[in-house]
């Protein structure tokens, strides 16, 4: 997992580095990063929900569909969310839940893109004493397509 | 049979594939994604207290059913050369090891807009014991 070995995935490491529900200002931008989407990338997130679709994997048939080559499948901002986003984003606070999302597609991302996120804090608030924050997203390819933008809650741990 | 948008009604079903849920499935979601939250890897964390919430061991990524669903959609969309615009997600139940879960959609309506087409769609995900883990709505173009 080539992936995974150049990221930190001990998310209790520099936690303490990472803004609490009481630090973080809505409407402030998240420091991001560019991201080069590989084709082992997407194939990996591929398998970890078993999308088999050949438009992800084959190139031949790929080159035969609207899209004229491989694309990676539209949930892949789930990966790119934490590909473009630094270690100490707050994204990572161990305990973090998701409380849902909402994700609006307009083109596919594909092998050897490279992404960039601008994201931000859009709201925070107290709810049955569970701290929320809303946070929203928009994914652009090298180009400055617009992949998809979404939108989503969590409850940041106390 | 290709789905047409004309062909399309109200109530009709889409059907998901069945998904085994366990410890390896979740760890592989945690490659896949790069979200290594301690809540889907380690017990001891999960023996703790989440406000009044005691999930009693690791939960699967809420975004494992987002997936799922989006898979569903596209593998019933790309036949039809249609293309999967829009999903919203609820979670409404923790998903664990040892579940086996399963999207489903339910065609809710249609609109023409005027330079497309959309199939609204009603989507849910359930586990074994027929209960819902997950609920949304999804948005699907048919393109003229």
């Amino acid at each position: 997992m080539a992936q995974a070995e150049a990221f930190e995935t001990d998310f209790w490491k520099d936690a303490n580095l990472r803004k609490v529900w009481d630090d973080i200002v809505p409407g402030a931008p998240r420091k991001t990063i560019p991201y080069t989407l590989t084709k082992e990338a997407i194939e990996l997130y591929c398998r970890s929900v078993g999308e088999d679709h050949p438009i992800y994997f084959d190139e031949a048939y790929a080159k035969t569909t609207r899209y004229g080559g491989l694309i990676a499948p539209p949930s892949i901002h789930i990966l790119l969310m934490f590909s473009c986003t630094p270690a100490d984003d707050w994204m990572r606070s161990p305990g973090t839940l998701n409380a849902g999302q909402s994700w609006s597609y307009n083109i596919p991302a594909r092998p050897n893109d490279v992404i960039t996120l601008q994201a931000r804090a859009l709201d925070k608030f107290i709810k049955r004493e569970r701290l929320f924050v809303v946070h929203d997203n928009v994914f652009f390819n090298q180009h400055g397509e617009v992949i998809c933008s979404g939108r989503g809650q969590t409850i940041r741990p106390a | 049979m290709t789905t047409t948008f004309e062909d399309l009604n109200a109530g009709d079903a889409i059907d998901g594939p069945k998904f085994a849920v366990s410890r390896e499935s979740i760890r592989l979601f945690c490659d896949g994604s790069l979200d290594y939250n301690p809540l889907h890897l380690d017990d001891d964390y999960m023996k703790g207290n989440f406000g009044k919430t005691n999930f009693g061991g690791i939960i699967m990524h809420g975004m494992n059913n987002f997936g799922l669903i989006s898979r569903m959609l596209t593998d019933w969309a790309y036949p039809a050369g249609a293309i999967h615009r829009r999903l919203e997600t609820r979670w409404v139940k923790p998903v664990k090891p040892g579940d086996t879960i399963q999207p489903t959609g339910i065609v809710k309506s249609k609109q023409v807009t005027k330079n497309s087409r959309w199939v609204l769609i009603d989507v849910m995900v359930r586990n074994q014991n027929d209960e819902k883990v997950a609920t949304g709505e999804a948005m699907v173009e048919f393109p003229n």
